[in-house]
């Protein structure tokens, strides 16, 4: 079988692109993780969902497709709101379980609910700038996966902002680091918690948007695969580390995209199973992670 | 030493008990501390006294008793109330944002004077050259005015503990509630936390201070209470404390007195 060297940079370069998507799912799980020291397993299904409502409310109304990855990603943001309500806001702090199991639960809920509401079937996903294509040299660059990265780097951009740059970020990150603290410096950890659930809702919401334009279709049975490839990204870039998401969703975007070209659709899965399992055997707190450790 | 006046309370306990699992960490505690005056509590380890600390700031519920804050009962309000109410504290294991900087762990603290509050997008997404001014003033109260843009855990140890003190004042508080600030410190730094608490003294803010070391102890503070598993057995002048006969058994002669 003949693979040159342009198919394999190819491949790498669309997966790059495509790896944004990743690394902002792979973003909200690691700030939910770093905020609460809790896993919501609903976070890509919320980022489906806000998707699904973002293609409703254009095919109801009849706005113009693209507002679909702005209504969608607001929407997503209140579902996330909702997942913290109902599965984290008020059970006990010290059981890592309970939650854990109620946000599965939220996931396979939501799940029932677009599949009832779709009977089941994918629905075409509107795609931005799928006619354009750049060519440089050999390469080619998808005009739709070049819109999915520049989105999903802006995105990052401004969240790193409000993270580093603003008094709510800073707060989210005091009561992440020195929650009795924070309290007692007038920060409401319900609220700030809150925060987190509403901001990467809305970051999960681009990247569900994202992926099914770049897909070209939407479809139930994309929730429980990209809440795996979250987490995969999550384990790998190091839980809680921000830099480190972001590193890894590329990564896998990249390496998923070769496995692809290498062993086939049907196999392609295995592999990314493969460097996850790598990593848990030889660098199991990631690229970026620090040994968790709370007081 | 101020003289006493009818509701003039700053702070005042009344009957307040704290049991865990049958033992009473503040067993029916009532003191008052005055407006404006430094006040100490001391006691031997597991006496009660970072307890009392936790439950005026909010850390946990009181089994029984109040707290009152001018008069007002704090009740169930949760500490990121009591902050708002004026109260702000250090803690004995520096618990600062070590992730942050010293300027960061300033500006999350900060609060607005009444009336001078900031919106909703000012106060989280802005900051005023009003509030940067009271940083800097507060960075160099507590000498780290050089250190604005170090991580708070790259600090050094005294360093560290001026930040948990700056921190505090940052807020703006009506009383401080200073948990053994003066642990591990050598004589000089002691030296340096008299000033700063008198200063804070000074401008009018009322601190309540647990502490260990009598030096400090004896040289701030205008009244003194003595806690022994978790009751008052004395309350009066540094001097007479200093030569109370209860206070030197509490001391010396309760060998199990429970682990703090």
């Amino acid at each position: 079988m003949g693979i040159d060297f342009i198919d394999v940079a190819q491949a790498i370069i669309d997966g790059l692109l495509f790896g944004s998507t990743y690394a902002l799912i792979g973003l909200g799980f690691t700030l939910i993780f770093g905020a609460m020291h809790k896993l919501n397993m609903a976070y890509a299904a919320s980022a489906i969902a806000g998707a699904y409502v973002g293609l409703a409310a254009i095919a109801l109304s009849g706005l113009p497709p693209v507002l679909a990855f702005f209504l969608g990603p607001v929407a997503s943001g209140v579902i996330g709101l909702a997942v913290y309500i109902t599965c984290f806001r008020y059970m006990p702090a010290s059981n890592m379980l309970a939650p854990l199991m109620a946000s599965i639960g939220a996931l396979f809920f939501i799940d029932e609910i677009i599949i009832h509401a779709t009977a089941g079937s994918p629905l075409a996903f509107p795609a931005v700038m799928d006619d354009v294509y750049f060519e440089l040299g050999e390469y080619g660059f998808r005009g739709d996966l070049i819109f999915v990265l520049v989105t999903s780097l802006v995105a990052m951009l401004v969240l790193l902002y409000v993270l580093f740059g603003t008094r709510l970020g800073l707060a989210t990150r005091a009561v992440s680091q020195q929650v009795v603290a924070a309290e007692l410096c007038g920060i409401a950890s319900h609220r700030t918690n809150a925060t987190t659930f509403v901001l990467t809702g809305v970051l999960g919401g681009l990247a569900g948007c994202m992926a099914a334009a770049a897909v070209g279709v939407i479809s139930p049975l994309l929730t429980v695969p990209i809440t795996v490839k979250g987490l995969i990204v999550t384990v790998i870039g190091g839980l809680g580390s921000i830099p480190g998401a972001i590193i890894a969703g590329f990564a896998v975007g990249g390496f998923e995209n070769l496995f692809l070209l290498v062993f086939g659709v049907n196999q392609r899965d295995i592999y990314v199973f493969l460097l996850l399992f790598v990593f848990l055997v030889f660098r199991p707190n990631g690229l970026l992670g620090k040994a968790i450790k709370r007081d | 030493m101020a003289s006493r006046m009818a509701g003039d309370a700053m702070l005042e306990l009344s009957e307040l008990s704290k049991h865990f699992d049958g033992i009473r960490a503040v067993d029916g505690l009532s003191l008052e501390v005055e407006r404006g005056e430094v006040f100490g509590l001391i006691g031997p380890n597991g006496s009660g006294k970072s307890t009392t600390v936790n439950l005026v700031c909010g850390v946990f519920p009181a089994t029984s008793g109040r707290v009152l804050l001018e008069g007002k009962d704090l009740g169930g309000l949760p500490p990121h109330r009591r902050l708002n109410a004026g109260i702000s504290r250090t803690f004995q294991n520096i618990r600062l944002f070590g992730e942050l900087t010293v300027w960061q762990n300033l500006w999350i603290a900060r609060r607005d004077a009444p009336g001078e509050e900031a919106g909703f997008m000012r106060n989280w997404f802005g900051s005023s050259a009003r509030i940067r001014e009271a940083i800097e003033e507060t960075l160099v109260f507590a000498g780290l005015a050089g250190r604005a843009n170090d991580l708070a855990r790259n600090l050094a140890f005294g360093e560290q503990r001026r930040l948990e003190l700056a921190r505090a004042v940052s807020a703006r508080p009506q009383l401080i509630l200073l948990d053994e600030p003066a642990a591990g410190m050598n004589r000089e730094e002691v030296e340096d936390l008299k000033q700063r608490i008198l200063a804070l003294k000074g401008s009018g803010i009322t601190v309540l201070l647990v502490e260990h070391v009598m030096e400090l102890v004896m040289g701030v503070t205008d009244r003194v209470a003595v806690l022994n598993f978790g009751k008052l057995i004395a309350l009066g002048a540094p001097g007479e404390i200093q030569g109370n006969m209860a206070v030197r058994e509490a001391y010396l002669g309760s060998p199990d007195a429970e682990a703090a």
